[in-house]
């Protein structure tokens, strides 16, 4: 039903822009000049068609169910009801008026599943029939106002306006809920587990927090060494670190390479290919990790009497490093050819070799954009889950030896969160504790980055 | 200048030929430049003055599809020869193009730049003492001497210009190539450029291209004039602005074509 509403309001909205015009064009056939051309006409009526309906529409469909709810409740009142009961018998009156439950049915609840069912239908019927009143309405107001000296440009252009403004809100108001929802969970979570404990415990070991049983009342001091995050944190930044010492040199050595020394015809080949690099999902490169790289370093470690691990720091963060190499080689090598060519020809000119050029005016002019890029290639490595759950383990272990298994960040809020979740359980919370953590590191690097860059900027421009 | 009362030949051009890949852009340029003193090259837009500016450092080497054929013979050498070193070409020759191009470095290290590159200075001192001359020649010391650390970019245009024209003159050249350098400044920063060129052909053999006939009038002794890819005529500025031979040169001169 609510789509057919849906679609008829849209059709109409389509045959009203048809008559806006029409209406317009007659107009204009009477030699009077029009304050905008036909179309506007029909997008004016079209949006007073559509616009008033919906909103009418969405309110409803808000308001509603509270209404009813708050109707069929009120049979239940003065008879001592708790909120949560009352809650309990709404839900069961919705599933009884379905044919869905199960329970014993009494005949306060068989009213009530009537009583439902009738509001329903009253409620369906009259939202038609309001929603047509309106758009009826509506649409003879904006046809009315259709005339030479009325301006449609004008409404038609703020109503864009304003429906560019809200897909920018959507996008910051999002980010500004998962933010919340960060912070609200991250705050409980700290309730139970002291800060101090997380930030500089050593000891990550949730698995542990399993074994509560739910209906015990919490007891913090059951978590004490459960949740120190330091070898959680230092895994992240040790792999983040062997990912950058691969992915900088070689990203940038090969964007150089690119915009500075590669012939057309080479460029134009190397460099998708390059960026093909870029389009592989991270799972393949998890697995690759995992299956290849791993079991290669162990071999190679194992011929050369090292022990190493199956799954280790090294091939996680080797992997995650080649999957950041195009990124960084791609946009320094961008940053490196908008070099103004002046700037080249004045090195030249003095008679500095090409090495010189690059490595004394090119580079130090490219240099706010590659710190960028290099930026954005730490928060790739900081972020990257699926190659280290994959390659590097799950268990938390403090080491900086990279032919060990540690993990990360976003490793561990994966191993927490796979599965059944309890929610306002620490163990859950603790995800959301290292969530916050990765956005706060994540949105300091990026601040750090702008900074850097307008710094240089300022210098030099 | 001359010394017995011969005409000193710094550079001597012999049937120099362009290409940018199968357009041929200058054809068959002969051209002698003299020893200290300003050569202006003029004609109009697309005549191949520029080009054979850049040919006489070899700056064409640049372009990937730009060839050059004949001989230029700057010091009795052919620079077109494969045994030239191109890196010690541009040391003697230096350049100033027509937007002023500091690096984006401070002004002392937009000076050094061409020392340090070519090992000219063995201490701080003997650095320091390059800046400060190369400055003092191109007239800019007493404006930026409190400011020799800050970034070159700062300057107006006109003192980046002279700023281009002291980083060129940091490392001695003999010979300095101007492309069209007043031609982004204001009638001010032009003037001050002009005296500053008259005062280097002491020290260095100019050649200078130009849109403006009054300044290859003002600053030059020689002139060529360019035009479609050919040298039309050349000879004393004098000569070519009040008495020109050929009747293109008088046209482009009293502003009937160009």
């Amino acid at each position: 039903m609510n789509l057919v509403i849906f679609i008829f309001i849209v059709l109409l909205g389509f045959t009203s822009y048809y008559f806006g015009r029409k209406k317009a064009y007659s107009i204009q056939a009477t030699n009077t000049r029009l304050t905008a051309l036909p179309q506007f006409y029909g997008y004016y009526l079209a949006i007073w068609c559509a616009i008033p309906a919906f909103i009418i529409y969405s309110l409803w469909a808000i308001f509603e169910p509270s209404i009813v709810k708050l109707i069929i409740l009120s049979d239940y009142s003065n008879q001592g009801y708790l909120d949560d009961e009352l809650n309990l018998i709404y839900e069961k009156t919705k599933s009884l008026s379905r044919g869905q439950f199960s329970g014993e049915i009494t005949t306060y609840l068989e009213t009530s599943a009537e009583k439902y069912l009738n509001l329903r239908s009253i409620a369906q019927n009259s939202k038609v029939v309001l929603i047509l009143a309106i758009i009826i309405a509506s649409i003879v107001y904006g046809y009315k106002r259709i005339s030479s000296n009325n301006r449609t440009r004008e409404p038609v252009e703020k109503f864009l306006n304003a429906v560019l403004f809200t897909a920018s809100l959507a996008a910051i108001l999002t980010t500004i809920g998962i933010v919340f929802s960060l912070i609200f969970q991250t705050i409980d979570f700290f309730k139970v587990i002291p800060l101090f404990d997380f930030i500089f415990g050593t000891h990550w070991y949730p698995a542990k927090a399993f074994v509560r049983d739910a209906s015990e009342p919490l007891d913090p001091s059951m978590y004490s060494d459960t949740f120190g995050a330091v070898p959680i944190f230092a895994g992240t930044f040790f792999i983040a670190l062997i990912a950058m010492c691969v992915a900088i040199p070689i990203g940038l050595m090969s964007g150089i390479y690119l915009a500075e020394y590669a012939s057309t015809k080479v460029r134009q080949y190397a460099k998708p290919l390059i960026e093909i690099l870029a389009g592989i999902p991270t799972v393949v490169y998890g697995f690759f990790a995992a299956l290849t790289v791993g079991p290669f370093l162990k071999d190679i470690g194992t011929a050369m009497g090292l022990e190493v691990s199956a799954e280790s720091a090294l091939a996680a963060g080797g992997v995650m490093g080649i999957m950041i190499i195009p990124f960084i080689s791609s946009l320094s090598d961008d940053v490196i050819t908008s070099v103004p060519q002046s700037l080249r020809d004045g090195s030249y000119a003095m008679g500095a070799t090409k090495s010189e050029t690059i490595k004394k005016v090119i580079f130090p002019a490219a240099l706010p954009g590659i710190v960028g890029s290099i930026l954005l290639g730490v928060s790739r490595a900081v972020g990257e889950t699926m190659i280290v759950v994959m390659a590097s383990g799950l268990a938390a272990n403090l080491t900086f030896n990279p032919l060990e298994s540690t993990s990360t960040i976003t490793a561990q809020i994966v191993v927490i969160l796979i599965g059944d979740q309890a929610f306002g359980d620490p163990k859950t919370q603790a995800a959301f504790a290292l969530g916050m953590t990765l956005f706060l590191v994540t949105l300091s690097l990026n601040i750090f980055a702008l900074r850097v860059v307008k710094k240089y900027r300022e210098k030099y421009e | 200048m001359k010394k017995n009362g011969v005409k000193m030949i710094k550079i001597n051009s012999k049937n120099v030929d362009v290409f940018y890949g199968k357009k041929q852009a200058l054809f068959n340029i002969n051209l002698d430049i003299e020893e200290n003193q300003v050569t202006a090259l003029i004609g109009p837009s697309g005549c191949g003055k520029s080009t054979f500016l850049r040919c006489l450092n070899r700056m064409n080497d640049v372009i990937d599809i730009c060839r050059v054929k004949g001989q230029i013979i700057i010091n009795d050498f052919d620079i077109n020869d494969k045994s030239c070193d191109v890196v010690r070409l541009r040391e003697k020759i230096g350049m100033v193009f027509q937007k002023p191009n500091p690096f984006p470095k401070t002004i002392y290290e937009n000076i050094s730049y061409g020392p340090t590159i070519h090992g000219m200075a063995q201490s701080k001192n003997e650095m320091d003492e390059i800046v400060e001359n190369s400055l003092k020649k191109a007239a800019l010391w007493e404006e930026v001497k409190d400011r020799l650390h800050e970034p070159g970019t700062g300057l107006s245009g006109g003192q980046q210009q002279r700023l281009c024209i002291a980083r060129a003159i940091s490392v001695k050249p003999e010979v300095i190539l101007m492309d069209e350098p007043c031609s982004a400044l204001d009638p001010i920063a032009t003037a001050q450029i002009e005296e500053l060129i008259d005062e280097l052909k002491k020290d260095h053999t100019i050649i200078i291209v130009t849109h403006s006939m009054a300044q290859a009038a003002r600053v030059s002794q020689n002139t060529g004039f360019f035009h479609l890819g050919e040298l039309i005529e050349h000879g004393s500025t004098d000569k070519i602005f009040k008495n020109p031979e050929n009747k293109r040169t008088q046209d482009y001169i009293t502003g009937r074509f160009g």
